[in-house]
């Protein structure tokens, strides 16, 4: 009502030249955003300025990853990290599924837990707790072996042939985000299979600890992005970089630093001192990681 | 000094012949009951490689109940080692004299339960095959690492203490008994104590050493039981993450360990007719001992859960609520009753103050200690921390079970098979405390415990897009173009990039026209993906302005929209500019406060784990080096 006497307004005071402030981009809501990508794509073909294309084309997407090494003052190219806008989750657990599939995990192991809980008036919530990539990880700390490691590029991964299986790291996890492989692992249906194992794309053994691994197998992730970024039906998760400070949930492009900072980003946990990697964006007005009881 | 001549010729006798009779020809009940251990220590075996072959869950254990069972029996059975360290080294060292004919019991009890406690890590570990990685790749800022070492020194350090004062009794009973030995233990006895002639000097550089074991043990016994505890403590679990759980552990380690005692001595006491060496007022001073300890130990589980029930703090709050009335509560108040109270009456009231009464006492703290242990090992690893809520506890099956007894028959099984290759009693010592007590030869007083790229080259590619509206001039009355056109510039400097974009109507600025700013990237998709930066409204000259600073350098694109009409796709401009000097928001993460203070105190650990080491091995040295001379006759 109020946007359309508005629209009206600004018509009759500018006449056609006005902006009639339709335009859907910079809200964050993720949808608009879609169109206005969508929109802009059409634009360049509507403006056809033949020089553009090609410019663009320029840009190979190692070329600025290289470029971005040259600048950071870690030695790393990339620092990734996730957001997840719980705004949008609807609690489908595709995450958890595709994830499972992808690792060929047996059916009790899930690298992502989906917290869900109700408020008093029934409204459900949901909060999806992968592993946060811990800038200062316990579960490093306490491994024995140093089967745990963190990757240059802040990925926390577990040598798989060289865990002696002391369960340290599960103890230390404040995010519950460790799994013990106690039985004979599951039929291997791994993809792509086969593959070797690697920390990156590790193969369940008996007797050792899984995590998530944020798909590292698939870094830089320019062709594809973790198997849970992927999979949301709803866009939940994101794939952050801090060097280049952009991030995706596989169908928009967000400045990370302003993403975070416009939607008042929030970490788990953040009082243990972990310095997790992993943002949360609330915005229901549900308790950040759930009331005291009835969480499941 | 008292050399052999001076001591009672018949408490001589009688200590030479007690210790003889587990070498005699075994009964049929002893070899029954060797045979009824062994068996149940086979199927902790069988059990260990069934859970070998199917992994950890026929155990019981799952994710929420990750650490049990195996973990309180290594934290048990390595507890009531110390309690063979307290009754052999304390009391030595405090002059009790009376635990002359204890301190052989106790420190063969010592000896083999850390190597049982010890034991009971392969059970424990999901990959028992790599534990050598611990030695290989190990992880020094792990409290498990440590754990390990800390149980490897007071190993080897308990088999020194075991195996000192046992020179000179071989050397008597070599000389005593020398037929019945039987070459097996002839053979031993003469590589031990070959050249051990009972002289003043012998003996003084023996109690020397021992008494300097003894002092090096009380350290070592309590930094196992603290790094053990710090296995626990060291993680933010609610529950495990208390600054009292390492005098705790301690003290635990020493309450369960004298019970343990008492109950080791009153078997083989009753086993081999000890009664003449230990009495009822052994007992009773051990009970003594005990009710202090469990005192001591009530008194810490108190303050071990107050503040946490007190504060009511989450996490705490509900382990603390579960011990008391959930899933562990029965295990908690059985301790609580049976392990600390009614043995601490036992002592106390005088009509059970005996010996029966002291085994009471001692059967159920063994038997309780346990159980607390395994409250405060489960109720924690039970609590999932994302839910606040308890998960499936832990499930006792066959396997743990079994697992779990063979450590128990262990315990009796191999002291039996010692005891037939050792003497059971402290020959040296026992004819020393029937003489005339000694002091501690040696003070052996040692002190131990102890981006920015500056200037940017500015490339500005202006595209020509307003290729319409440049030369033409058109007619007043002619109507304005319904599309605005964009004209992007970007100046740079440094990383500070002022981009500018006039939106025009054929040649009329658009005034108020809000247009967003985007820079493209190819990270993670290849192609022309956008990352809006940031929007700006025109003013009356259609210019609109906006700053920002580069993130990543190289050539790069900004595109400018404008949604002039929702209907239809945007009017677009871009530009080509090549940063550098680009400025990434990324920060490494600051180096942990107390990074430096860890990294020296690795060093200091090491320094000390070396300093006991070279000290046992001096002590034997020593010992040995006195042994040579006299060795020629």
């Amino acid at each position: 009502m109020g946007n359309n006497g508005k629209i009206a307004a600004k018509l009759k005071k500018y006449g056609p030249h006005a902006d009639l402030g339709l335009s859907p981009i910079g809200d964050e809501h993720v949808e608009d955003q879609d169109l206005s990508r969508r929109n802009m794509l059409l634009g360049l073909g509507t403006v056809g300025v033949a020089a553009m294309g090609g410019a663009l084309g320029l840009v190979g997407f190692k070329d600025e990853a290289v470029a971005a090494g040259a600048v950071a003052t870690s030695a790393a190219e990339h620092q990734w990290c996730r957001v997840v806008d719980l705004r949008a989750c609807t609690g489908e657990r595709k995450c958890v599924s595709s994830c499972q599939t992808r690792h060929g995990l047996p059916p009790e192991q899930t690298w992502m837990r989906v917290l869900s809980w109700q408020d008093e008036v029934g409204k459900e919530f949901f909060m999806p707790v992968p592993c946060q990539m811990c800038e200062n990880p316990p579960c490093i700390a306490v491994c024995p072996v140093s089967a745990t490691t963190r990757n240059p590029q802040g990925i926390i991964l577990v040598d798989q042939d060289r865990c002696i299986g002391s369960r340290a790291c599960m103890a230390a996890c404040p995010y519950e985000a460790r799994y013990f492989n106690w039985d004979k692992p599951a039929p291997t249906n791994r993809m792509p299979a086969p593959s070797p194992s690697t920390p990156e794309f590790p193969a369940n053994q008996i007797g050792t600890v899984g995590k998530c691994v944020l798909c590292a197998d698939r870094i830089p992730y320019a062709n594809e992005l973790p198997s849970c970024v992927e999979a949301c039906p709803n866009h939940v998760h994101y794939i952050g970089d801090f060097v280049t400070d952009v991030a995706v949930n596989g169908r928009v492009t967000v400045k990370l630093s302003t993403f975070l900072h416009e939607n008042n980003a929030v970490r788990f946990k953040e009082e243990l001192g972990t310095n997790p990697r992993t943002y949360y964006i609330l915005g229901n007005g549900q308790p950040f990681g759930g009331p005291m009881e009835g969480v499941k | 000094m008292i050399t052999d001549d001076q001591r009672i010729p018949s408490q001589t006798s009688n200590a030479i012949d007690a210790v003889m009779r587990p070498f005699k020809k075994a009964s049929v009940k002893f070899w029954i009951t060797i045979g009824l251990l062994s068996a149940v220590v086979a199927l902790g075996i069988v059990a260990w490689t069934v859970q070998l072959r199917e992994g950890m869950g026929v155990a019981g254990f799952s994710n929420r109940s990750f650490w049990a069972i195996d973990l309180t029996n290594v934290v048990t059975i390595i507890g009531v080692s110390y309690g063979g360290a307290v009754v052999s080294a304390i009391l030595l060292l405090t002059g009790q004299s009376w635990r002359a004919p204890l301190a052989r019991l106790a420190e063969g009890m010592a000896a083999v339960t850390v190597i049982i406690g010890a034991a009971f890590i392969f059970p424990h570990l999901g990959r028992p095959d790599r534990l050598l990685n611990m030695i290989l790749q190990p992880n020094f800022k792990s409290p498990v690492f440590w754990d390990f070492v800390a149980i490897t020194t007071y190993m080897i350090a308990t088999f020194v203490f075991f195996f000192l004062p046992l020179i000179p009794d071989m050397a008597i009973l070599r000389n005593a008994h020398p037929a019945e030995l039987g070459r097996a233990r002839r053979f031993l006895y003469r590589i031990c104590s070959q050249g051990w002639t009972g002289s003043p000097s012998q003996h003084r550089v023996l109690r020397g050493a021992i008494g300097v074991i003894a002092i090096l043990i009380i350290p070592l016994a309590v930094s196992v039981h603290s790094v053990l505890s710090w296995a626990f403590s060291l993680v933010s679990r609610p529950g495990w993450h208390e600054s009292i759980w390492a005098p705790y552990f301690v003290i635990a380690a020493l309450y369960s360990g004298v019970a343990l005692v008492v109950l080791i001595t009153a078997g083989f006491r009753r086993g081999y007719h000890l009664e003449a060496f230990i009495t009822e007022r052994h007992f009773v001073r051990l009970g003594f001992l005990m009710a202090a300890l469990g005192a001591t130990y009530l008194y810490l589980t108190f303050a071990d859960i107050l503040p946490g029930a007190y504060v009511g703090e989450r996490g705490v709050a509900k382990v603390v609520h579960d011990t008391l009335q959930g899933h562990y509560a029965i295990s908690f108040w059985t301790f609580i009753f049976a392990g600390a109270i009614i043995p601490i009456v036992l002592v106390a009231l005088p009509w059970t103050r005996n010996t029966w009464g002291m085994v009471i006492a001692s059967v159920l703290i063994v038997i309780t200690m346990w159980l607390k242990r395994l409250v405060m090992v489960s109720e924690t690893s039970h609590y999932d921390q994302l839910t606040r809520s308890f998960g499936q506890p832990y499930q006792f099956t066959w396997v743990s079970i079994s697992i779990t007894l063979a450590g128990v028959a262990a315990i009796p099984l191999l002291l039996m098979l010692l005891f037939r290759v050792v003497p059971i009693l402290s020959i040296d010592e026992v004819q020393t405390l029937a003489a005339e007590r000694d002091e501690i030869a040696d003070p052996a007083s040692m002190n131990r415990k102890r981006g920015l790229g500056i200037i940017g080259a500015l490339l500005l590619i202006l595209v020509a897009s307003g290729a319409l509206s440049v030369l033409n001039t058109t007619p007043a009355i002619a109507s304005e173009p319904t599309e605005p056109t964009i004209t992007v510039t970007a100046v740079a400097s440094g990383p500070k990039i002022e981009l500018t974009a006039i939106v025009k109507y054929g040649s009329t600025p658009a005034l108020d026209a809000e247009v967003k700013f985007y820079e493209s990237t190819t990270m993670f998709k290849p192609g022309n993906n956008l990352i809006p930066i940031g929007k700006a409204t025109t003013d009356l000259d259609g210019m609109a302005k906006l700053s920002y600073t580069a993130v990543v350098n190289g050539p790069r694109t900004v595109s400018v929209m404008y949604y002039f009409d929702p209907e239809t796709p945007p009017a677009v401009g871009t530009t080509q500019l090549n940063v550098s000097g680009a400025v990434s928001p990324y920060v490494p993460a600051q180096p942990e406060i107390l990074a430096g203070a860890g990294r020296g105190l690795i060093s200091a650990l090491f320094a000390l784990v070396m300093l006991t080491f070279i000290i046992v091995i001096a002590q034997v040295i020593r010992v040995r080096r006195t042994l040579r001379p006299s060795s020629l006759n």
